[in-house]
């Protein structure tokens, strides 16, 4: 039973995932995201994994969606189904070469990071408690991964100082009103983001 | 009473529960016209049924043979499933609500809640959470620049306010060592120990503001602001699916409702009678809940709608810098063992 539907599961978050990158319509792109997430979360449950599948929903599929969203709801679509059927003659050869090579270095990046993850790693005092008691997480997050934990906080504020100062700069030029807000709420939503792990893992 | 098999106890127990959660949700949307005619020296619906108790079911009757209409240029899939989105998070939130404790139904033993989780604070606002999809596909879905708009304020709205619930929540759960929201009940039953209100005001406080922003009511009901929007997101529904999207709205609410009762008055716990049998506490936690309820509706004719710029600055410069010092408040004074 839990085998079948571990398979169901994952191949639904393939089929979900294959949808983000296949889907015309950036709108499909976010909401197939949502749905490889929430099979994650599915999958973390069917483990035994109760809290990370509510952090997962709660963080990703809750919050960071919602603003992908935000954003995906303020773009101009039809510029983009310009681009979507003739890639280079609405953005040039140069740019779609780079964006072809980015996609070549990072899928081949995560080739390399998936043939270097050692099995069987984990923390004992994690494994004896079944990954679910929140105080290993915890104690983990603020001792053994803390430099780590901060590090990703440090990145998320500089993005959030980067996007502000970017927005900055766009309302001397003529931005127009909803740029500008999206830009205040990705930035305000940046801040908040490791106060809301922080807070999960809590 | 004749005894049943386990299963079938948790079958009855959850179409009991769901059962009345519906049920509230119909009334709610009689209560909420009976509320605004008292607060407004009028009448009210007093046609259909004593009281106009059966208006409810006299609406459902009109809007299932009201003809539906799918806009223009809309994304009929997205547009079709939206309202469904929007209805569903809340019906399944209320799973882990512990309305009482162990009670025999059946000749078994079992709490009175669909299902128990050690971690069913965090489930309630995760699948809670949820519901904002709806509203924000139904407004994009509709094609339309005043769902889009709606759909728009709900998103940014709901990522504002989501932090400070949590933070005030998690003061909640500190102060009880446990994310299971029976044990946070529990906890306030004991004869010696106040309720959560009285233990942590502004984390009550703070709650229940974030309240009315998550479920989109008024003062914060941004998302359909008649006055600007026409209807918000729900401008081009019509028939059914324009009722589900109301269906999901008393839903939360409810859910809401609940999780205030359970978070901060102690569940059904009643003062000075700590030997309270089921039904008492289990009555005693409704009330609760539909004092929660009129408040919603009280607030609604009452207080006028902020300006979209003031309950973002609220959010993100009030709300959510007292949740936090309040957190850090919460974590030192037990930390000093002071709770």
């Amino acid at each position: 039973m839990a085998e079948t539907l571990f398979y169901a599961l994952a191949l639904a978050a393939v089929g979900f995932s294959v949808g983000v990158i296949s889907a015309r319509s950036p709108m499909i792109s976010v909401l197939s995201l949502l749905g490889a997430f929430v099979c994650l979360a599915l999958v973390y449950l069917l483990a035994g994994f109760q809290f990370l599948a509510a952090a997962q929903v709660l963080v990703y599929a809750g919050a960071i969606m919602v603003l992908f969203l935000f954003v995906v709801m303020l773009l101009n679509l039809t510029d983009l189904a310009k681009v979507a059927e003739h890639p280079t003659r609405a953005l040039g050869l140069p740019r779609v070469a780079l964006a072809g090579a980015s996609a070549g270095v990072l899928g081949v990046l995560a080739l390399l990071a998936s043939a270097n993850v050692p099995s069987g790693s984990a923390d004992p005092a994690m494994v004896a408690q079944g990954f679910d008691g929140l105080e290993p997480i915890a104690v983990a997050l603020f001792s053994r991964y803390l430099l780590p934990f901060e590090a990703a906080s440090l990145l998320l504020l500089a993005t959030m100082v980067g996007v502000i100062v970017l927005a900055k700069r766009q309302r001397g030029a003529a931005a127009s009103g909803p740029a500008k807000e999206a830009a205040a709420v990705a930035a305000a939503s940046a801040a908040a983001e490791p106060q809301l792990e922080g807070a999960g893992a809590r | 009473m004749p005894t049943l098999p386990l299963w079938a106890v948790w079958v009855i127990k959850a179409a009991v529960i769901y059962g009345a959660l519906l049920g509230v949700a119909a009334l709610m949307s009689l209560a909420e016209r009976k509320v605004s005619a008292w607060i407004q020296y009028r009448i009210g619906p007093n046609r259909v049924g004593p009281f106009g108790l059966l208006q409810p079911l006299a609406d459902g009757v009109k809007f299932i043979f009201k003809e539906e209409l799918i806009p223009d240029g809309a994304n009929p899939f997205l547009f079709r499933i939206a309202p469904a989105l929007a209805a569903l998070p809340a019906m399944l939130a209320i799973a882990v609500i512990p309305f009482a404790g162990e009670v025999e139904l059946f000749g078994q033993r079992t709490n009175l809640s669909v299902t128990d989780l050690p971690i069913s604070s965090l489930y309630v606002l995760a699948v809670g959470g949820l519901g904002i999809y709806g509203i924000i596909l139904g407004g994009w879905s509709s094609n339309s620049k005043y769902s889009l708009l709606g759909g728009l304020r709900a998103a940014a709205q709901m990522v504002s306010y989501e932090l400070s619930l949590i933070l005030s929540i998690l003061a909640v759960v500190a102060l009880s060592g446990s994310l299971d929201l029976r044990v946070i009940a529990d906890a306030q039953q004991a004869p010696d120990v106040l309720w959560n209100v009285a233990r942590q005001p502004l984390a009550f406080l703070l709650f229940v503001v974030c309240m009315f922003a998550e479920t989109n009511r008024h003062p914060f009901d941004f998302a359909e602001s008649e006055p600007e929007l026409v209807g918000g997101f729900h401008t081009e529904y019509s028939s059914m699916r324009f009722a589900l999207f109301f269906l999901g709205e008393y839903c939360a609410m409810t859910v809401m409702s609940c999780l205030a009762t359970v978070l901060f008055l102690g569940g059904g716990a009643i003062p000075f009678w700590p030997e309270a049998p089921w039904w008492a506490a289990l009555a005693c936690f409704l009330a609760k809940m539909s004092a929660f309820l009129f408040l919603y509706l009280w607030v609604r004719w009452t207080l006028p709608r902020f300006r979209f710029d003031q309950l973002m600055n609220l959010g993100w410069k009030v709300m959510l810098p007292l949740a936090l010092l309040n957190l850090f408040a919460t974590a030192a004074l037990i930390a000093l063992e002071v709770y």
